[in-house]
């Protein structure tokens, strides 16, 4: 069976998201995480499980996850800790997919938009 | 963080309608980005161009528009008026933002200093690349920051068309953002991709001892240094500003968090998210001001989100490029092959 663009998007994400060890060293230099005073799910630990359960079915996007989302500042300091922390995920741009697929259904004019 | 969905919606429509319609992202038709190129004289073809991408001469537009969109977020949040929003900025944004822009006096003289000063520098290596000046495109890294990608494609070979059709071989970088684009990004879309990108500090390092012999010694002066997330961690420049500012002669201090660990700035959100923009911004220019009352960035993008705060903390923020063209004594209203 040939898997679209936007289903291998969503294996690569799944398959990356569930190699994350959850040691959480991403989150304390998440500058959006400290400006928002220690909420988690805007922290890049955070954000990946929303995009899992999104892409899982168990959460529906609403204004609090695209804020999540589209808060992330795509500064890549997540990536820093994560490799050396030895796990080496590329969380940023796993994030940045994430908002790309939601993107996908936010933007006007598109047959799968959901606003 | 009410109404999000919506609002995000309408900004992403309106990103990519703009791009479309006008290849710009402000979607101003007018040719903005090359006045501070007049009276240069730089060559319009060659196989090396310098590209500017419009960032450093967006920076006042930038700022007008982020004013429009967060006074006017309440309304982009409801259907009905976010079409007509949207409908307005298609007749008349483009007036508007140009003549609010028209204010920006300080921001739009910081980023014609930086472009001159890079240029002057270039110069300096014996480099005098090509600017396309009207036909300059916009590098789309904002489609690429949101997620656009659908519409990446069709961007990415519009500008690369562009640069093709002037025999570009060589693009040399002035932002870190569109340097980053045209050398890790492109490649993902164009088939045998052929275009050598740097970035200017990477020239100016490899230069050798001509630039400090072309700097005028000045007063000694210390500069607390506030690194960008790309330039460092994307790209790899880090070492290559010290050693062009030593060239210089300035004295540069390293905050808390810097080279590939620097903290961001704020900028990439601020298009939607002024509130959460400024308390980062806020403690990030709380962190190097500490240090040092002048701070250097290298990126347009830091230069706006960091320069607003020079009068309330009595700071100075400078651009690199800025501080070439003061440490080349060259005047930004003269040629620059006239120094002063």
């Amino acid at each position: 069976m040939d898997l679209t663009d936007d289903e291998m998007t969503k294996n690569t994400l799944l398959k990356e998201i569930g190699k994350c060890r959850a040691c959480r060293f991403c989150v304390d230099v998440c500058p959006a995480y400290q400006a928002t005073e220690w909420v988690e799910s805007m922290a890049p630990y955070g954000r990946l499980q929303i995009i899992k359960y999104l892409l899982n079915g168990t959460l529906d996007e609403d204004d609090p996850l695209v804020y999540s989302l589209y808060t992330c500042l795509q500064c890549g300091r997540c990536d820093l800790l994560c490799k050396a922390k030895g796990q080496d995920l590329e969380v940023s741009n796993l994030i940045r997919m994430g908002k790309c697929l939601l993107s996908q259904g936010l933007v006007k004019g598109k047959k799968n938009e959901k606003v | 963080m009410k109404r999000s969905k919506r609002f995000v919606s309408e900004l992403l429509s309106n990103l990519r309608d703009n791009i479309q319609r006008t290849g710009d992202p402000l979607g101003i038709k007018s040719v903005y980005w090359t006045r501070w190129a007049k009276g240069l004289n730089l060559p319009r073809e060659g196989e090396t161009v310098l590209l500017t991408a419009r960032m450093y001469q967006m920076l006042p537009y930038i700022m007008q528009v982020t004013k429009l969109i967060s006074s006017a977020k309440p309304l982009l949040s409801r259907g009905g008026f976010g079409a007509m929003v949207n409908m307005g900025n298609r007749l008349m944004g483009d007036k508007i933002i140009r003549l609010r822009a028209l204010g920006a006096q300080s921001l739009r003289s910081k980023s014609k200093s930086a472009l001159r000063g890079i240029v002057s520098a270039l110069a300096a290596v014996d480099q005098r690349p090509a600017y396309l000046y009207e036909d300059e495109p916009y590098s789309g890294v904002l489609l690429y920051d949101l997620g656009l990608d659908e519409y990446i494609e069709s961007h990415i070979s519009k500008v690369y068309g562009v640069l093709k059709s002037h025999n570009v071989r060589k693009v040399i970088g002035v932002d870190p953002h569109t340097t980053f684009m045209l050398k890790e990004v492109y490649p993902r879309y164009i088939d045998n991709y052929d275009i050598e990108v740097k970035h200017y500090l990477e020239i100016l390092s490899e230069g050798g001892e001509a630039l400090k012999k072309s700097c005028k010694k000045g007063p000694e002066k210390e500069f607390v240094i506030h690194d960008s997330c790309y330039m460092t961690r994307s790209l790899g420049i880090i070492d290559q500003l010290r050693m062009v500012t030593e060239s210089l002669g300035i004295t540069l201090l390293e905050p808390e968090n810097t080279k590939s660990d620097t903290a961001c700035c704020g900028g990439p959100i601020e298009y939607a998210f002024r509130d959460l923009t400024e308390k980062v911004s806020r403690t990030r220019i709380q962190e190097l001001s500490s240090i040092c009352k002048n701070v250097v960035v290298v990126c347009p993008i830091c230069l706006i989100n960091l320069s607003k705060y020079e009068q309330e903390m009595g700071i100075n923020v400078c651009d690199m490029g800025e501080l070439l063209l003061g440490a080349l004594q060259v005047s930004p209203g003269n040629g620059l092959d006239r120094p002063i």
